[in-house]
């Protein structure tokens, strides 16, 4: 079991409610988009689902447990959350090596998620000097280091060329054909219709929509996804 | 562990502040020597001059805060906690290799200070006598100094998240509350942490009262166990974001 099961998932700050009573599944095999303006409370949500931020009230389980019982947590999840979680003085390879150390994973994997991003020719120089679609890259490489079920990526096609995002998009497929649960948050709608098997909309931290495109009985995602959260 | 010590071999800050020690430490040692200050008749020059090993430890303050406030501030901190979601551990861990970086900071920073001290006691018409002076005695405390400042700046580190706010309250102290700090409180001033580090060199110094050489140790590492477990209960378990 690699499900994703959020349930009355409840995050305060002081006076506002981030993220509002959430509850949604996560099947293993297919792609996840998770979706919504700026400020409903994506982030906030990921960041609960993988024990960096305490939920107010709620759980989020993967694959029955909370995120800080797995027993490896990297080989079981793989997590991209923003392209700024480097040293900058690092380079790319040696961050990795970090990673890998602090995960159990055999360092021989680093060559293998270097090769996969297509970053070994980049991966001695400083990561101070990578461009932002590079930082993206090595941190794509870093969560799929420990060859995990689970993937949570947050905005990976942020700082993608065309030619990365159709990468990017077969890469997913992959994944998710492999048995994969993938989740995925975006706010690039035309990417998602290309590349989802289902999503899930929220909006001010309140769920509006879990299902299917289909499902969803607009000409377009976009639409759909305007008129959901126009309130 | 293992990956502690890998983060400090993967950034130059490490190599550069180790090295802006030894630069203070052949000043300082100069100095002495240069001022006239030093009387070659006293026991107590040599190890005086050596003990500048030992005031170093503030760079080995500054390694310990950036241990942790550096890993928010490049928010590798969101890695570390994702690889190792019980965050008492991370703590403690680094609470360990740092001490360990602590030593060998101090080490160095001894062989620095050993040899500036030889060479200047040498151009003096002196030498420097390892054997019957007491000097292994300060080197010892100069090292332990390193160490025990090394993972009180972990505990501040974890407690202050932010480098610049850490860093400036660490060196505030250090040049200005603590001197007045003590004078409020008289005798218990020897407990202060800059005193304690001073206590650990065995060096007196005049009109300063001084904690022996273990119980000054003692009181060091007690401080750094104290901030850390204050930070692993309060801030190390806030929300990263």
């Amino acid at each position: 079991m690699t499900d994703i099961s959020v349930r009355g998932l409840t995050k305060r700050f002081g006076p506002v409610t981030a993220v509002d009573d959430l509850t949604f599944d996560v099947p293993a095999g297919r792609i996840t988009g998770f979706l919504g303006p700026n400020g409903a409370g994506k982030t906030t949500t990921l960041r609960m689902a993988l024990g960096l931020i305490t939920p107010s009230a709620g759980t989020a389980l993967i694959g029955g447990r909370r995120y800080a019982e797995l027993p490896h947590p990297r080989r079981s999840v793989g997590a991209l959350l923003e392209a700024t979680g480097f040293h900058p003085g690092r380079s790319g390879r040696d961050h990795l090596r970090i990673l890998a150390s602090t995960a159990d994973v055999d360092s021989g994997r680093v060559e293998a998620v270097l090769e996969l991003v297509e970053l070994t020719s980049a991966a001695d120089r400083r990561v101070g000097g990578y461009s932002l679609g590079m930082r993206q890259r090595l941190g794509l490489a870093a969560a799929l280091l420990g060859d995990p079920r689970v993937l949570v990526l947050d905005e990976p096609a942020n700082g993608l060329d065309p030619a990365g995002m159709a990468w990017l998009r077969r890469l997913l497929r992959d994944l998710a054909a492999e048995g994969r649960t993938v989740l995925v948050s975006s706010h690039v709608l035309s990417e998602v219709a290309q590349t989802v098997d289902q999503v899930v909309i929220i909006n001010n931290g309140v769920l509006r929509y879990a299902g299917t495109l289909d499902g969803l009985g607009s000409d377009s995602l976009e639409a759909a996804f305007l008129e959901l959260t126009s309130r | 562990m293992r990956t502690e010590i890998l983060k400090l071999r993967t950034t130059r800050t490490p190599v550069m502040l180790l090295a802006a020690a030894q630069l203070v430490i052949l000043a300082g040692v100069s100095g002495l020597f240069v001022s006239g200050d030093a009387d070659l008749a006293d026991p107590f020059t040599a190890r005086r001059a050596v003990a500048h090993a030992g005031l170093v430890s503030i760079f080995s303050l500054i390694l310990g805060i950036l241990a942790v406030a550096g890993e928010y501030r490049h928010k590798t901190i969101t890695d570390t906690y994702l690889s190792t979601p019980r965050r008492g551990r991370v703590v403690a861990a680094k609470l360990g290799v740092y001490a360990v970086v602590g030593v060998l900071f101090g080490v160095i920073s001894s062989v620095t200070a050993v040899a500036a001290t030889a060479i200047w006691l040498t151009v003096k018409d002196g030498s420097l006598d390892l054997a019957s002076t007491g000097v292994w005695s300060t080197l010892a405390g100069c090292v332990a100094w390193n160490a025990c400042f090394a993972a009180v700046g972990v505990g501040i580190g974890a407690l202050i998240r932010n480098v610049i706010a850490a860093v400036a309250v660490a060196l505030a102290w250090l040049a200005l509350i603590e001197g007045i700090v003590g004078q409020l409180v008289g005798d218990l001033g020897r407990w202060l942490p800059f005193r304690s580090g001073q206590a650990l060199e065995g060096v007196p110094f005049p009109g300063v009262d001084l904690l022996p050489q273990w119980g000054a140790a003692f009181v060091l590492a007690t401080y750094a166990a104290i901030f850390a477990l204050v930070a692993v209960s309060t801030t190390v378990r806030r929300d990263v974001s």
